[in-house]
Order: structure tokens, then C-alpha cells, then sequence
């Protein structure tokens, strides 16, 4: 007890009562909390400018890769089997020496 | 500071804050927006907290008392924190609850002499600790206290004598 306490006093202001942290500070202060998946919906990520920067090169990179590569020849006509013949004789032979 | 430490302070200290809060400010609206506001400011600067210069709870009652007070000077900029010749007259006790007459009368005091009462009487600090979380001397502390005392003792004397609810008289 501190000099000058006074106990009647003490009593009667401990008549004045107040309530502890309502739950709405708690979820102002921690957040609520939220599914996993939630952050497929809402997340968001923070990267540096730097590493930004070099995916967005990276893509522009691959695209006009793709955009360079040969196109696929048009479909043309179905190839014809009519004038087919099968090899007479299988054994092949392999000549060596100077063309 | 980890998450966990922030949650750890946070789940141990956010009940007595907001107790403080509401008694300086009288509005438990007020008392969530403070106490909100020091956490916010203790996850952004985690660093400004030296367990050297004191405990977690000496801080976080030091940063809610300023921003108490930076509230109060808000909105009545023309009072003075400290007035130390205020002298507070008898409240009429007319019709109304014990509890509500001493809330009245806490709120009555002088913001710095309120601060030190609060945190002796409600919240049972050490005066070290006070003079240590309002950044004054153990002798003002003292002196506030002891002001405090006096002027509730003044404003509150009809109900000194008494118990349960005024009645309007008639």
C-alpha cells in the first residue's frame, strides 16, 4: 500500500467497472481468421521490382520465340497409297568406299 | 519481432489496455481505436520496445497514454494535461448509479493526475512502473496521485458516506 492510499476511497472507485478487449479488437488487430483457399480468391503477392522486371522479360522473351518459330505447313492433300510397292527384297546392302 | 511474440503480447496485454484506454478517454469506442492503434504501431516498429529500458507492458501503456493524450489535446486543445491548482467541486449525486458517479469523477480529473490514478488504483501498477511508462519523475507521479486523491475525495464525498444508488429526493 502507497502512502496516502486512502481504502474507502479505493473501494468505491473499484464501483466503476469496465470491460476487457471486446472480441471485434481482436479480429481488428489480428484478422479473422480465413480458409487456405481463400487465397486463391483474394491473395496477393509481393515481389521485388527486380525479380518483376526479369519475369516480364522472360515472357516477352518466350513470346516472340513462339512467334518466330515456322509455322506448321497447311494441310494439304491426303497422301495417295496407289502407286505404293513394297521393297522386293528386304536385304539391304552397304557399299563402302569413296563416292 | 515473430508472429507469435506480436500475438503473445497482444493476448496478454489487450484486456488492461483497453480498460486504460476506456477510463482516460471515457468512450469504449475510443478505448478499441487506441488500443488497435498501439498494437499497429508495435507491429510496424517491433523494434522500438527495448527490454532493456523496461517491460512490454511499461511500453504498451506508454505508447496508449500518449495517444490518449495526443487525443485528448484534440479535442480540447485550450486544457491544460496537468493543471495542478485544479481544485474539483462536489458532483450531485442525484438519481444516479455509484459506478457511474465515479466514472463521472475520473473523467472530472486533470488528464495526467486521471493516468496516474488509473494506473495505481484500476490497474494496480507499481508507482515506478507509472512514473517509467508516463515518462516522469517518481515525485510527480507521487504528487499527481496525491492531488488526484484529493480532488475525488472532494467530488465524491456525499458518497463516501453512503452506499447504493442517490435518490432524486423526493
Amino acid at each position: 500500500m502507497e502512502p496516502g492510499d486512502d481504502p474507502k476511497l479505493g473501494e468505491l472507485l473499484k464501483e466503476w467497472r469496465v470491460t476487457g478487449a471486446p472480441p471485434s479488437l481482436d479480429e481488428r488487430v489480428l484478422g479473422r481468421p480465413k480458409p487456405w483457399w481463400s487465397f486463391l480468391l483474394t491473395g496477393s503477392l509481393r515481389i521485388p521490382v527486380p525479380v518483376g522486371v526479369a519475369i516480364a522479360a522472360l515472357l516477352l522473351v518466350m513470346a516472340a520465340a513462339l512467334l518466330r518459330q515456322r509455322p506448321a505447313p497447311p494441310p494439304g492433300s491426303p497422301v495417295s497409297l496407289v502407286d505404293f510397292r513394297p521393297v522386293d527384297d528386304p536385304h539391304v546392302r552397304v557399299i563402302r568406299g569413296p563416292l | 519481432m515473430t508472429d507469435a511474440e506480436f500475438r503473445e503480447a497482444y493476448g496478454q496485454h489487450k484486456d488492461m489496455l483497453h480498460r486504460f484506454a476506456w477510463r482516460m478517454t471515457g468512450s469504449a469506442a475510443a478505448a478499441e481505436d487506441l488500443v488497435q492503434d498501439c498494437f499497429l504501431l508495435l507491429w510496424r516498429n517491433s523494434t522500438a520496445h527495448d527490454p532493456e529500458r523496461g517491460t512490454m507492458r511499461s511500453f504498451l501503456i506508454g505508447v496508449t497514454r500518449n495517444l490518449a493524450l495526443k487525443r485528448l489535446r484534440w479535442d480540447s486543445p485550450y486544457d491544460e494535461l496537468e493543471e495542478e491548482s485544479a481544485v474539483c467541486g462536489p458532483i450531485d449525486p442525484a438519481g444516479r448509479e455509484r459506478g457511474e458517479l465515479v466514472a463521472q469523477a475520473v473523467a472530472a480529473l486533470p488528464p495526467l493526475q486521471r493516468e496516474a490514478l488509473i494506473l495505481a488504483e484500476y490497474e494496480e501498477l507499481p508507482l515506478e512502473e507509472i512514473a517509467r511508462a508516463s515518462g516522469a519523475e517518481l515525485a510527480a507521479v507521487k504528487s499527481r496521485l496525491h492531488r488526484a486523491r484529493g480532488n475525488l475525495r472532494r467530488m465524491l464525498a456525499p458518497l463516501l458516506e453512503t452506499k447504493g444508488t442517490y435518490g432524486t429526493g423526493r
